[in-house]
């Protein structure tokens, strides 16, 4: 039986990452919700700001959490043609044309990075990321707190954003009803643009943040992809801190998991977690249409 | 007049399975490992495209149950010897089965739902393999005794693809085919009807994922060894669904093209794997932008368009 202080840190980890993937999550939420299309090409992106951030490392030498409002804008600016000239052009195809699309986006970048920076496990090595953080028998990464703080600080940035800004208004419009918005002079077309660029950074931002604390390869986008449309449905769709909170959820059973079961099973959890919500409450992804 | 299209199409499979059955004795083997795998892979695409192409639902679990196949026949082989036959037929049984039983979730939302539900439930059945040590684990399972040889196993695939095909056929040419488009086309309106929805999507799931599960498991006793990365990859899911959007959703012979073009790509990039997906992915991108009926919808509308008034 492990004692209190390992389940006390694990609880407290599981949590902090939590806040992490809830950002993640976040992204996917607001395009689901705006554009009804699940972005499968998602995880590929989270992987693809982790190159960027481990990259602009090696070139600069600076810290890429110092400089992630640059490393955001320059993924989000990545996401303008893809939305430009591979989604807009499908929007009155029904979502599956668009789905497909990403899905295909998705393995051509992950084959991509393979063939650029090879197959090979890598991290973000920065001197902070092993530091204990300790508080009596408790002790947790302090990349963790750090990388919890950023993420709830644009979480609660976005929710900003949606509720109280000009922008907001009319992505919550578009969202509710796409037709109706249009018809009240939104350009639906643009705030779909905006939100699809907004999502992506989302996702690029976790990966750098991913990328600093753990280790990733092009392959790891799968199982973030998943875990982000758990943390969705455990959410809310359109609940901006629903999605932090259902975040912190499943950060805190997938280490219960990992520490009753053994670490393989941590994502075991998330998918699990999905399907039972799916079948017990498939309202959270449905009910709430407000972005 | 349906009747007699059913009984024109049996006619052509039961001629063309006659001819292909005595392939083993003047092709190559070469010849004969692309023919095992056009034939794996049809069944795959017919799958998906009766289920994708006709009843509307998008699924991206196929790794699912080619890796239950696999997994059942190794544990069927090697704990009790069964005879293959047996074992397909168990196969198919357990296909439907995990279909019927993971169909209360994946069926209770509309559309895209569905989609991620199947992707999540590989994704779930993978580690649950890589984790528990009962299936082998990361490294996998061997199978014990020796494979039957490649002209048995080949007749295997291609008997597997027969009962595919006659099924396929079955469902585009009896009142099957009307009910699967009514649910198709507005399931609202097709319940009005009379037609139970659920019903008739849960058959078309379960009877791909039968048809599935067969081909995953002549296919892993042709590799003679399985593990949870492979069988259950997202590789599997990818193949189906380019051949079948690059040949043509929704069409009869689109499965065949595109398996038939799928194979020859491979064939010619068989050294350069990442060069062939993202190339795949490429030509995905830009089919379902600008042909999204692949290409036997192209062909089609280049022979018959001065006959025909309005595009499909």
């Amino acid at each position: 039986m492990p004692d209190f202080g390992t389940v006390a840190s694990a609880i407290i980890s599981g949590l902090l990452l939590g806040g992490m993937m809830g950002l993640i999550a976040l992204g996917l939420s607001i395009v689901l919700g705006v554009m009804r299309l699940v972005n499968l090409a998602h995880g590929v992106f989270l992987v693809m700001g982790a190159y960027a951030g481990l990259y602009f490392l090696k070139y600069t030498g600076i810290d890429p959490l110092l400089a992630l409002p640059l490393l955001a804008l320059g993924i989000a600016a990545l996401a303008l043609p893809l939305y430009r000239y591979l989604l807009a052009p499908l929007a009155h195809r029904g979502p599956e044309a668009q789905l497909m699309t990403m899905f295909a986006v998705a393995i051509i970048l992950q084959n991509l990075f393979v063939f650029t920076f090879s197959a090979d496990t890598r991290s973000i090595e920065r001197s902070y990321a092993t530091l204990p953080l300790s508080l009596g028998t408790v002790t947790v990464p302090l990349i963790y707190v750090i990388g919890f703080a950023i993420a709830v600080a644009l979480i609660l940035a976005i929710h900003g954003l949606i509720a109280h800004t000009g922008f907001g208004r009319d992505l919550r419009a578009s969202a509710a009803d796409p037709a109706a918005a249009a018809t009240l002079g939104v350009n639906v077309q643009r705030v779909q643009m905006l939100t699809f660029a907004l999502g992506t950074a989302c996702a690029g931002v976790g990966g750098i943040l991913i990328g600093v604390a753990f280790q990733f390869s092009p392959s790891s986008g799968g199982a973030y992809l998943l875990n982000s449309l758990a943390i969705v449905v455990l959410g809310g769709l359109g609940n901006v801190l629903g999605t932090l909170a259902g975040g912190m959820i499943l950060g805190l059973l997938q280490s219960l998991g990992g520490l009753t079961l053994g670490d393989g099973y941590r994502d075991i959890v998330g998918m699990a977690l999905f399907l039972l919500v799916l079948v017990f409450r498939p309202e959270g992804f449905l009910a709430a249409r407000r972005a | 007049m349906k009747q007699h299209r059913l009984i024109g199409d049996v006619g052509i499979l039961a001629g063309g399975f006659a001819l292909l059955w005595f392939a083993p004795s003047f092709a190559s083997d070469y010849a004969l490992q692309i023919s095992f795998r056009v034939m794996i892979y049809l069944t795959l695409a017919e799958s998906w495209n009766l289920l994708t192409g006709s009843v509307g639902l998008v699924s991206l679990g196929t790794a699912s149950f080619v890796g239950l196949g696999s997994y059942v026949a190794f544990g069927l082989a090697n704990h009790f010897g069964t005879p293959l036959p047996v074992i397909l037929m168990i196969c198919a049984l357990a296909g439907a089965l995990l279909a019927t039983v993971v169909s209360p979730a994946l069926f209770r939302l509309r559309g895209v739902y569905f989609t991620v539900g199947t992707l999540a439930l590989a994704a779930l059945l993978q580690l649950l393999m890589v984790n528990l040590p009962t299936f082998g684990g990361a490294s996998g399972i061997f199978l014990k005794h020796d494979p039957p040889p490649l002209p048995s196993l080949y007749h295997y695939a291609l008997s597997v693809a027969l009962v595919t095909a006659l099924a396929m056929a079955i469902c585009a040419r009896t009142r099957i085919s009307v009910i699967i488009r009514a649910v198709r086309d507005d399931e609202d309106a097709a319940a009005q009807m009379g037609v139970r929805p659920y019903r008739v999507k849960l058959g078309a799931f379960a009877l791909a994922s039968a048809l599935i599960a067969m081909a995953g498991a002549v296919q892993a006793i042709n590799l003679g060894a399985i593990e949870p990365y492979g069988t259950f990859g997202l590789q599997w899911t990818i193949d189906t669904l380019s051949m079948v959007i690059i040949g043509g959703i929704g069409w009869r012979l689109g499965p065949l093209a595109g398996v038939l073009f799928v194979v020859a790509l491979g064939e010619m990039l068989a050294n350069y794997p990442e060069a062939h997906i993202a190339i795949t992915g490429v030509i995905l991108i830009v089919l379902i932008r600008f042909a999204p009926s692949g290409i036997v919808g192209l062909l089609t509308r280049l022979f018959t368009r001065p006959r025909r008034l309005s595009s499909p």
